[in-house]
């Protein structure tokens, strides 16, 4: 009789906490908020801009949710394509067949980014041209003494293939050369600043945003000046890298969508672009 | 099959002619349900190889079966794109022999150590303080390597960089330590005390029997073990993809374990997300994933083989074919002439690959060892032995404190009850993680309750209502094979099939569906393992008492092998709440303001906010810390609920 009982006691707990997890879930589930949402995807460079100016266009409008996400911009891309987000975030140019598969694409510039190229902050190199930079990712220097730095073998840090900004990269920087097969890839512009970060012979490249004092961002040596990565630079179009930011409708902008990159585009959005170390469009 | 459908039919024959009483129909309708959800874990298994074939197969019909295997370039966004897939194939069995080297001998010693050696008290420690290992999500072992194994590595060892191979395979390996562990360890306490007594009472000593009965008698858990760990480790995507560099080329010379490395899964993980759906490079990296799951197969079938081999060797009752005198000498001496032929290959291997000097320590070890285990008295060779179960348990442990203590030290700063009930602001920087909890939560909770069902009651079909045979085998291989599917596959899939073809959308339930699909394998194999391990006079004697078998099923055969089947449960619930590349494309969003009103709605999830706030969003580190913190957290709540349920049923358990 004694066993029973303890099964009985123990069965009870388990039944009780049991329902009371049940009704916590459900309930969640029976709320019937009349909200208006939308979903954005994409490009990791974007994201941050995206995430912020989400927030504050949420504060203002209490009963709205944005949700956002990354990937890359190949799949803001696609998935804006296949209508299954309202927005996708590109950090490039549409592809040829992307634009033949989903003609209706409508990409709006938001913001402008330049592309620095960073190495870790011991690194005594300073400046490089851009022919130096070609040579390294296509393989031709695979030492540092060779564009005027220590003898040390270069450690090339690459973006993953899903990345706007090595798409980017490889058409402006490397004028479609193969990268060097020995390159490291990682998958985001945070991944490439950690690992120059900690790699005392690396060299990588990051969206101007993710600057940060972990980093050395090298100048580029253009006409004997060498030119900095920054805001300023990218405005007056003197940096050499540079590129635009893009949310991506399938269509014409309507509704939410309309009204949320209208907010990105107005003063206040703006002025979120800059605060995230990106450059405001004129 | 074709047998059950006759005799289902038949059966309603009968009971409309009210032959049957109402026992023998339950039995019938119990049997049913059992058989539907077997069938539907196959169906599933196969339908999954279906799809992959059929997005995979272009890619062979347009550049060639084996231009695609032996191609040395993998370049798919270069001019003109090439599709080679030789570098990732070497790459993935290099790094996971390097794991499997690392945590085979790890994984079994400790297991040797916690169910032989241990004490009671100190048991049930080192035993939760494993699944708990195992609870830490792969983005968590993917950010440790990436900021402290291979900075380690770099430092160490005087690299230009630690991103290579060793750091794959030693993460990885880590990572497969606690499924071994806890699999083996459940194989080796059900050997029957009978076996260990007679062993002992005939004047053996402890590690004598520990080798000689209870490791043989457990070798089906335990090859079980090594498979679902080696499964785990071949598999691995995102740990993988953060610190093995990811270039895809052939080390040189071929064991620089420095070199850096990439595995198929790593490309599946790094190059999914930028396919366009349909293209050439969408089938190659199916076509790779087809690669992964034949190379899956042949491990999977050379180790079922070898176990075979070595269970007839222990098995008094084993069916041993009948075979002619003569033919037996010429087949005896075939095994011998081979055996040499892979000695003297082996040798000749350890010379060219490493220098002379070490093939010739390689081959002293293995000569100290042979004469250790033979000349030395037993009570020596046991202390040798137990020292080092003993040491491999100490590294095992250490291992986990280290990871443990640097996510507790960096993340309890950002512990707080705003970090827990708020959701985040500043793209994640501040704020809380709230819905991300509640997402995971739901996540988990759900591919349990749809996965443990149907996986528990196939392994119960296949173990108790089949006989061994051509059908459970090609069922067991598909099981084992699909264990061994990269997540990003299962993810792949849950995006092609459920969020686009089902139209479901990127919402909660597909994701729990993704989940559940890829937990079920696991369940399947470990709940098989525990009711096999359940000694079959128990069955017999039940049925000889008159039992029908579902109360056999139910009352002797289930309960024993309760705790082995929360083993396996608790594994999942660690691998559902940890996994990011399911749940990436099916179900999640990195942020949105209200919870999911349905499931047909997406979730923010801790895993893929972690892995977000890693990899995105610089500045963001102490709340990385605080996800990964409060994720272990989750993970241990509801494992102690788990443990907590098996002890209870291990207590009742008493052969």
């Amino acid at each position: 009789m004694e066993a029973k009982k303890k099964k009985m006691v123990f069965g009870a707990t388990v039944g009780i906490v049991g329902v009371i997890v049940i009704a916590a879930m459900l309930g969640g589930w029976f709320k019937t908020v009349k909200t208006e949402t939308i979903t954005i995807r994409g490009s990791t460079t974007v994201l941050p801009i995206a995430q912020r100016a989400a927030e504050a266009y949420m504060e203002e409008h209490p009963d709205v949710d944005i949700r956002v996400s990354g990937g890359g911009s190949s799949v803001g891309i696609q998935s804006v394509g296949e209508g299954i987000v309202d927005i996708g975030m590109a950090s490039r140019d549409l592809k040829d067949e992307e634009k033949i598969r989903y003609p209706n694409l409508k990409p709006i510039v938001i913001a402008k980014d330049g592309i620095a190229i960073i190495v870790h902050p011991d690194n005594p190199v300073t400046s490089l041209t851009l022919e130096q930079i070609r040579g390294i990712y296509n393989g031709t220097y695979t030492n540092w003494k060779e564009v005027g730095g220590a003898d040390e073998d270069i450690v090339v840090i690459n973006r993953d293939s899903a990345s706007g900004t090595r798409e980017f990269f490889w058409e402006h920087v490397l004028e479609k050369d193969d990268f060097v097969a020995t390159a490291l890839e990682k998958n985001s512009n945070g991944a490439v600043k950690q690992t120059v970060s900690q790699t005392p012979n690396a060299i990588g490249y990051v969206g101007l945003g993710y600057l940060d004092n972990s980093v050395k961002a090298v100048k580029i040596k253009k006409d004997g000046k060498g030119i900095e990565p920054t805001v300023e630079n990218v405005l007056n179009d003197e940096y050499p890298i540079s590129r635009s930011l893009y949310m991506i409708t399938n269509g014409e902008p309507k509704g939410l969508a309309k009204d949320f990159i209208d907010f990105v585009l107005s003063e206040e959005g703006q002025r979120i672009v800059e605060k995230e170390g990106f450059v405001p469009i004129g | 099959m074709t047998r059950n459908i006759h005799f289902l039919i038949k059966t309603f024959y009968l009971i409309n002619k009210k032959i049957i009483n109402k026992k023998t129909f339950r039995e019938i309708i119990i049997k049913g349900t059992l058989f539907v959800s077997a069938i539907f874990a196959i169906v599933v298994i196969f339908f999954i190889v279906f799809f992959l074939f059929k997005e995979g197969h272009p890619i062979f019909e347009n550049i060639g079966l084996w231009s695609f295997l032996s191609g040395k370039e993998w370049n798919p966004s270069g001019v003109p794109p090439r599709y080679g897939a030789f570098p990732l194939i070497l790459g993935s069995l290099l790094v996971t022999s390097g794991a499997m080297t690392i945590s085979v001998p790890l994984g079994v010693g400790t297991a040797i150590f916690i169910s032989e050696i241990a004490p009671p008290k100190i048991k049930t420690i080192i035993k939760s303080g494993v699944e708990i290992l195992s609870g830490i999500p792969s983005v968590v072992y993917g950010f440790f390597g990436l900021t402290v194994l291979t900075d380690w590595l770099r430092v160490t060892f005087n690299r230009p960089s630690g991103e290579c191979w060793l750091a794959g395979s030693i993460l990885l390996g880590i990572m497969a330590l606690p499924t071994i562990i806890s699999v083996s360890e459940d194989a080796l306490s059900s050997v029957p005390m009978e076996y260990k007594e007679a062993s002992l009472s005939l004047g053996a000593t402890k590690w004598q029997t520990i080798s000689r009965v209870s490791v043989p008698s457990a070798i089906s858990g335990i090859a079980a073990a090594i498979i679902l760990g080696t499964g785990r480790a071949i598999g691995e995507t995102m740990a993988v993809m953060m610190v093995t560099g990811n270039a895809a080329i052939i080390p040189k010379p071929i064991t620089n374990v420095f070199s850096p490395i990439r595995t198929i899964t790593g490309t599946l993980g790094i190059e999914m997300g930028e396919v366009a759906y349909g293209s050439t490079h969408y089938h190659a990296l199916f076509g790779l994933a087809l690669v992964l799951f034949v190379i899956i197969f042949i491990v999977n079938t050379t180790a079922n083989v070898i176990i075979g081999k070595i269970k007839e060797k222990h098995m008094p009752t084993s069916k041993k074919k009948k075979r002619k005198r003569l033919s037996q000498k010429i087949v005896q001496g075939v095994r011998y002439s081979i055996y040499a032929l892979l000695g003297l290959t082996l040798i000749w291997l350890l010379v060219v690959w490493f220098s002379i000097e070490i093939s010739i320590l390689i081959i002293l070890i293995i000569l100290c060892y042979y004469i250790i285990t033979k000349k030395i008295s037993a009570k020596s060779s046991q202390r040798v032995a137990f020292g080092l179960v003993t040491l491999s348990t100490i590294i095992v442990l250490f291992t986990l404190g280290t990871i443990l203590y640097y996510i507790i030290a960096n993340g309890i700063g950002a512990m707080s009850w705003e970090f827990l009930s708020q959701p985040p602001r500043d793209s994640g920087r501040a704020g809380g993680i709230y819905p991300a909890i509640i997402g995971t939560f739901y996540l988990v909770s759900g591919a349990i309750l749809i996965a443990l069902p149907i996986g528990v009651g196939a392994a119960v079909y296949l173990t108790e209502y089949t006989r061994e045979g051509l059908p459970t085998k090609i069922i067991r291989t598909g099981v084992e094979n699909l264990n061994g599917t990269p997540s990003i596959v299962f993810g792949l899939f849950g995006f092609a099939f459920l969020v686009l073809y089902l139209e479901m959308g990127i919402s909660l339930l597909a994701g729990q569906i993704t989940l559940a699909l890829m937990i079920l394998p696991t369940i399947i194999i470990t709940t098989e393992e525990s009711l096999k391990s359940v000694p079959q006079p128990m069955r017999e004697a039940s049925l000889a008492l008159g039992a029908t078998k579902w109360q056999t099923v139910r009352k002797v055969v289930l309960p024993p092998a309760m705790p082995g089947i929360i083993t396996g449960t608790i594994l999942s619930i660690g691998r559902a709440a940890g996994e990011t590349a399911p749940i990436m494309f099916t179900a999640v969003v990195f942020s949105q303001r209200f919870l999911p009103a349905s499931p047909l709605e997406p979730v923010m999830a801790l895993p893929y906010h972690l892995f977000v706030l890693t990899t995105s969003v610089p500045g963001a580190e102490q709340n990385a810390y605080g996800t990964a913190l409060v994720l272990l957290i989750l993970v241990t709540c509801l494992y102690i609920i788990a443990i907590m349920i098996r002890y209870h049923h291990k207590k009742m358990v008493k052969w």
